[in-house]
């Protein structure tokens, strides 16, 4: 090899060394799961969970409180678990290792103890679970390790099984090729390589995979010029974190760490002795000895490697039996959340500017993101199985072509928080990159028409309407200077006087569109803004029926605002962004701004409730969800979209289903986006919702009149509860002319109710 | 002693911000203030769990450890949304940094929160009006601060006595 040829090789090798020496693509992790006293471990998983994170179960004990468990281990037993969390590394938020009993009742975490002290705790994280990564074109992946974070016995079973004279070859071991050459020979083919693991670096890092004898001149020049020009630790290290270990769906593993996640679900300074010698067995044929398939295979040459650690002195007899004897114990093989690549894509776009996909192809970051993992998977399924089963049901709406087939799309957000929890903006990923969520505009429909009450009931200083005031659903026309408009309602037919409730419960378009117009399409426009809407909205009549076109992110953070007394949340896919040096380099806190009046946002919501109580979203009930839920559906004209929004008083979940290129579903969205919407709200919640809308203090409850609205004094016929804003009640009376008298002044005040408690209580004692 | 010296703290709080009085220990909060260890084991299990996640998080205040108590401010918020004493941990915590913007839009929550669970008590008020007011006074709109911490130090002289609020005050 001539000179010339030397200088170009080690210009190559040190431009590699000296530089970037791994491109890393950038992960995101899903936000931890924290475990409390409360919480139903069945419904989250735990035991799977602990499963995918890698927790070796151990045998049970006697007393589970005594004695050591390593870390990573647990212990399940039917009424506790002990488990030694791994803690994780965080620049801001590190969770350090701690042993910890847990004890249940039923499917309810009782207590939570941290070992040895007994010490209780209030809460403990588990570590936030990969969700998946942005690479580049070459869908590589690697967990960078530092050779000190590696266990000596996994870079032993390396060296015992790759290159055993490692430390002493400058690169080259001529007896290991001679010894190679003279095994094939005997072989008759080739089955030994003679590659020392410099040359095996120099290949991965430098050369194509061809084999002639020009390449491996030129790979083991270059391992020569490495080994002169970098130490053996330096070397080892990059081998360790370059080499190939198998796949993950279509990305490759590369690097012992990579590969300890995938395999073990650990960290690799967790290794144990059969496991470290697992990795060092696939090496040489990552595919053909890959343990989940090939789980025989696999065990055989481990075996083999721990055999030769033992021949070369690397570990002593005892360590050998027992490593031999350990069955494979592997993490279930994960694959990255089915249909969390969208709110991948969504969170890209919510990264400062200077993070472009070939900084997050390469850098190595780390996001730690708001998605909730349990509820991503359930949102993919409760959208999947929603959309095949109306297939099903419905088979007009089966499209051959695959680009053409019915679409649709959920998103769940924290309404406190703005976090987003679960995204799923199509059905496919691979089949479509478009996000329905964030991307789609598509009319609204009635799903609008909470805003219209709202700008109604909002009092500016007077507000247009209270809950008590009769609405006219009579035949309406507006003369335009395109020509006359004139709503009809769904079934086609006017219900003259209604009230309030039945407008909203029933979608009832006339009623509405008239309360638009006595409101004023300027007003209602602006309170769809300020609640959380940022499409453009035509300020036309038919803005009060939502033909304005919306994204599905918009509308669920609009309903945020409602469900939030009229705080409205910054919308968050993640909280920290960490650099490959574990420093924190973005952050998104929580962010709100408050955009109306609590009073009236709640009066909003207790409408709502009764569209799922008794209206168009009963459905949700229907499916056995029970406590507080509130929320509009939306079918747009020619039932071309079908949205449900509905928020509990944790959570808001839009729902949007519809043909990507708009076509008539024929189908309310009572039939289409409620059952979808209800199947993912009772997997998340096990059917029980928590907490309650509570009416803030100004608003009253009073009884009125249902016909005319007015106050139901001593002596009115009928009467029903209605909520107020406190100065807005009627000043019409029943019967007319009626003054309130102190039973009507007690009965509103709660008084009659605590005396009539009181008696009873003095009955029965 | 020390209700004596607290009752003569009272008389005198109105007056002044940096007195004798404001020398007391952090830890040595008076009978009107509310400290969130009283009422951490109230509620359901999610709402108690959360609560020791703003305990914790109040210590991490107090020992300077900015980062982490955020983190455990957001996971009490994860464990329970509609913990208002998060918010108000979490105002307390943006006044001390110096960002009064984020900590009046974290005692708007609060309040609405505090006011929908009925639990706008007197004693939580006093932090609500002192916490606005520092924010307020932190954001250069003194006028509209002034009023507010007078208040707080007259709903709550022990505590707001110097016209701030330490994290193990509050916890």
């Amino acid at each position: 090899m001539a000179g010339g040829e030397l200088v170009r090789l080690d210009r190559i090798v040190t431009s590699r060394f000296e530089g970037r020496r791994f491109r890393v693509p950038s992960r995101v992790l899903s936000a931890p799961t924290i475990l409390y006293p409360g919480l139903d471990w069945k419904r989250i998983g735990l035991r799977d969970l602990l499963d995918r994170l890698g927790y070796q179960p151990e045998p049970a004990r006697s007393n589970l409180e005594l004695g050591r468990l390593e870390i990573g281990h647990r212990i399940w037993v039917s009424r506790a678990a002990r488990v030694h969390l791994r803690g994780f590394d965080h620049p801001t938020r590190p969770e350090r290792p701690r042993d910890i009993l847990i004890r249940f009742d039923g499917s309810i975490v009782r207590e939570i103890r941290e070992l040895p002290e007994s010490r209780v705790l209030g809460a403990v994280l588990l570590e936030p679970e990969p969700i998946g990564s942005y690479y580049g074109p070459d869908r590589a992946q690697r967990d960078l390790v530092r050779l000190g974070d590696v266990p000596q016995h996994l870079v032993d079973a390396v060296l015992a099984v790759e290159d055993q004279r490692f430390a002493s070859h400058h690169g080259v071991d001529l007896r290991r090729i001679v010894g190679a050459a003279i095994a094939n020979v005997r072989a008759g083919g080739i089955r030994q390589g003679g590659s020392t693991l410099t040359q095996q670096l120099a290949k991965n890092f430098f050369l194509t995979p061809e084999r002639t004898y020009r390449r491996k001149l030129e790979e083991a020049a270059m391992a020569l010029l490495i080994e002169a020009r970098y130490d053996k630790d330096e070397i080892l290290e990059s081998y360790l974190n370059e080499i190939y270990l198998g796949q993950r769906g279509s990305t490759a593993i590369h690097g012992v760490g990579e590969a300890s996640r995938f395999y073990f679900g650990k960290p690799v300074r967790h290794l144990e002795l059969e496991e470290s010698a697992l990795l060092a067995a696939i090496i040489q044929s990552p595919n053909g000895t890959n343990p989940y398939r090939h789980a025989e295979k696999a065990q055989e040459r481990r075996n083999l490697v721990v055999s030769l650690m033992l021949r070369q002195g690397r570990i002593d007899p005892a360590s050998a039996r027992s490593a031999r004897e350990a069955s494979l114990r592997l993490s279930p093989p994960t694959s990255e959340v089915r249909g969390a690549r969208y709110f991948l894509d969504a969170l890209r776009r919510q990264l400062p500017e200077v993070y472009d996909s070939e900084t997050l192809a390469a850098e190595g970051l780390r996001i730690y993101s708001t998605l909730d993992w349990r509820m991503q998977r359930a949102a993919v399924s409760a959208l999947v199985e929603g959309i095949e089963s109306l297939e099903k049901q419905h088979p007009r709406l089966r499209r051959e072509d695959p680009s053409a087939r019915l679409q649709g799309c959920l998103i769940a957000l924290r309404p406190q928080t703005g976090e987003i929890l679960a995204l799923v903006g199509g059905r496919s990923y691979g089949a479509s990159q478009f996000d329905r969520c964030t991307q789609a505009r598509r009319p609204a429909g009635s799903a609008f028409k909470p805003f219209v009450y709202a700008a109604a009931l909002e009092p500016r200083p007077e507000p247009t309407i209270t809950l008590a005031t009769p609405m006219d659903d009579s035949p309406l026309r507006v003369d335009l200077p395109t020509g006359p408009w004139e709503p009809a309602n769904f079934d086609h037919e006017f219900h003259g006087r209604v009230s309030v409730r039945e407008a909203m419960e029933s979608s009832l378009n006339v009623a509405t569109a008239r309360l638009g117009q006595d409101v004023g399409m300027g007003r209602v426009a602006d309170v769809a803004r300020r609640l959380g809407i940022e499409s453009w909205l035509p300020t036309v009549p038919s803005l009060s029926l939502g033909v304005a076109d919306v994204s599905p992110l918009e509308m669920a953070r609009a309903y945020a605002t409602i469900a939030g007394g009229g705080v409205r949340p910054e919308i968050r896919t993640f909280e920290d962004l960490v650099d490959s040096q574990g420093r924190t380099v973005a952050r998104r806190e929580i962010g709100f701004v408050r955009v109306a009046d609590g009073g009236t946002m709640w009066l909003v919501t207790s409408l709502l409730e009764g569209v799922v109580e008794r209206g168009t979203a009963y459905g949700v009930r229907r499916a056995g969800i029970r406590g507080p839920v509130a929320g509009k559906t939306g079918t747009s004209d020619d039932e071309r979209d079908a949205w449900f929004v509905g928020f509990t008083p944790e959570m808001v979940v839009a729902v949007w289903i519809g043909f990507d290129e708009p076509q008539s579903l024929g189908l309310a969205s009572s039939r289409v986006a409620v059952p979808i919407w209800a199947r993912f709200v009772a997997d998340v919640t096990g059917g029980s919702v928590r907490g309650s809308f509570a009416a803030p203090p100004e608003v009253i409850e009073l009884d009125i009149e249902p016909n005319s609205g007015a106050l139901a004094l001593s002596g009115c016929p009928v009467s029903r509860r209605e909520f107020f804003l406190e100065g807005t009640e009627p000043a019409e009376t029943c019967p007319e002319g009626a003054v309130r008298s102190q039973f009507d002044l007690d009965r509103e005040a709660g008084r009659l109710r605590d005396s009539f408690m009181q008696w009873l209580d003095d009955v029965l004692r | 002693m020390r209700l004596r010296l607290h009752m003569g703290c009272a008389l005198l709080a109105a007056g002044f911000a940096a007195s004798g009085c404001t020398t007391l220990n952090a830890t040595d909060a008076g009978p009107g203030s509310l400290r969130l260890s009283e009422i951490a084991g109230r509620g359901d299990p999610q709402r108690r769990s959360s609560m020791q996640l703003v305990l914790q998080g109040l210590e991490a205040d107090a020992d300077l450890r900015s980062a982490q108590a955020l983190s455990d401010y957001g996971n009490a918020l994860r464990v329970d949304p509609s913990n208002p004493y998060a918010y108000l941990a979490l105002a307390r915590h943006h006044v001390s940094e110096g960002a009064p913007e984020r900590a009046l839009a974290h005692l708007d929550r609060s309040e609405s929160l505090l006011r929908v669970q009925q639990e706008l008590t007197p004693r939580v008020e006093a932090h609500l009006l002192g916490l606005r007011g520092a924010a307020l006074a932190e954001a250069g709109r003194g006028r509209e601060a002034e009023p507010l911490l007078a208040r707080a130090r007259e709903l709550d002289p022990w505590t707001w006595g110097d016209g701030r609020l330490a994290a193990l005050e509050l916890r």
